[in-house]
């Protein structure tokens, strides 16, 4: 009781500290700085139509490739953490007629709507993180539905290993023709796209990106799914 | 005011109206499933008609074809995976043995199963 009694004072102090912090901050004004620069240029710069995305990929690449390499090491690490010889899928019940038939005909689905995510990272809302996760969950609704389903795991580690790869091969091209890391060359120095501003085939290197990233994050975290989901067999 | 328009807001509030209506049931019905029922058949009834609905209010109100499209695969979306949600998560609440009403008459599915009494627990057709 006193535990509890502590921590809401704490915490109501800790609150109490951050609006007063916040007060001072001017809501709804305009105060871009950066920001202003970003969305005047956008266009002409990277050729998206999406400033997140083109501030996410273009302008800030590295932040994305790092959290690329996050979801890499966070992948790795539940495999290493649950690693064991012997682990198989020990789920006994399987789902009902209606669950396992929805299952089959909804997936296709799923998966083509994560990848129209992540292949109009540069027009709507969305990217390679949202499409890959949806893809993922398209592997996980299959985990739930059938007992014996799991992926086929040489396929989906080379897959994945060969995707972060692809995104690093992008950014050395560019630094190959334009001279630094991650630059996008498809808009810079080929000029592809210039002339279909908002349509499918502009956005310079990011849908490329944005595939590369898709496709490795739904492998990623249907890895996590499927090591989260399997248990040790003692034989 | 054209007739799209007039259509659409007609469609949003009876979606609503049933949004409405399957929240009441929620509070008002006696157990889960009954609870179940009224939550999955109108609110999915209330989403098809206010998602529609919005897609017909864009186009009277000069909207792109693109708002239509896209509230009628959503809509489709909807309607396939919002019972096999529901079946799955009542056929879970029976199985983790949450009991029916206590005026409930009849549970067929215990009869059946109590009927083929050893193994084969998992091969009711739900």
């Amino acid at each position: 009781m006193v535990k509890r009694l502590l921590a809401i004072l704490v915490l109501l102090i800790i609150g109490y500290w951050l609006a007063q912090g916040l007060a001072n901050v001017p809501f709804g004004e305009n105060k871009m700085l950066v920001g202003q620069y970003y969305l005047d240029h956008v266009k002409e710069q990277t050729g998206a139509v999406n400033a997140v995305t083109a501030v996410v990929v273009n302008y800030r690449g590295f932040d994305t490739l790092g959290e690329v390499t996050v979801l890499f090491i966070a992948s790795t690490g539940v495999a290493a953490l649950l690693w064991r010889r012997k682990r198989k899928r020990t789920a006994k019940t399987k789902g009902s007629v209606v669950l396992t038939t929805g299952t089959k005909l909804l997936f296709p689905f799923v998966i083509l709507f994560g990848a129209y995510i992540f292949i109009h990272g540069h027009l709507t809302p969305g990217g390679g993180f949202p499409g890959g996760a949806t893809i993922a969950t398209a592997f996980l609704l299959l985990y739930m539905a059938f007992i014996t389903y799991e992926i086929p795991h040489r396929g989906f580690e080379a897959t994945e290993g060969l995707a972060g790869m692809g995104y690093v091969l992008v950014g050395l091209i560019g630094l190959a023709i334009g001279g630094y890391f991650l630059l996008d060359w498809v808009w810079q120095t080929w000029g592809f796209g210039h002339e279909n501003l908002g349509r499918l085939f502009s956005g310079g290197f990011i849908p490329i990106i944005y595939t590369i990233i898709g496709i490795k994050v739904g492998m990623e975290l249907s890895g996590i799914v499927d090591n989260m989901l399997k248990e040790e067999v003692s034989e | 005011m054209n007739v799209l328009v007039a259509v659409g807001e007609f469609l949003v509030l009876f979606g609503s109206a049933f949004y409405f209506l399957s929240t009441l049931g929620l509070i008002r019905m006696p157990d889960v499933y009954t609870r179940m029922q009224t939550a999955t058949k109108s609110a999915t009834l209330g989403s098809l008609g206010v998602i529609i609905g919005a897609g017909i209010w864009a186009l009277g109100d000069g909207g792109s074809v693109a708002w239509l499209t896209k509230t009628i695969i959503i809509a489709v979306f909807l309607l396939l995976t919002n019972p096999i949600s529901a079946h799955t998560l009542i056929r879970a609440a029976y199985k983790s043995g949450i009991p029916l009403w206590e005026g409930s008459v009849v549970d067929k599915y215990r009869e059946a199963k109590a009927r083929a009494e050893s193994g084969e627990e998992e091969g009711g057709e739900a």
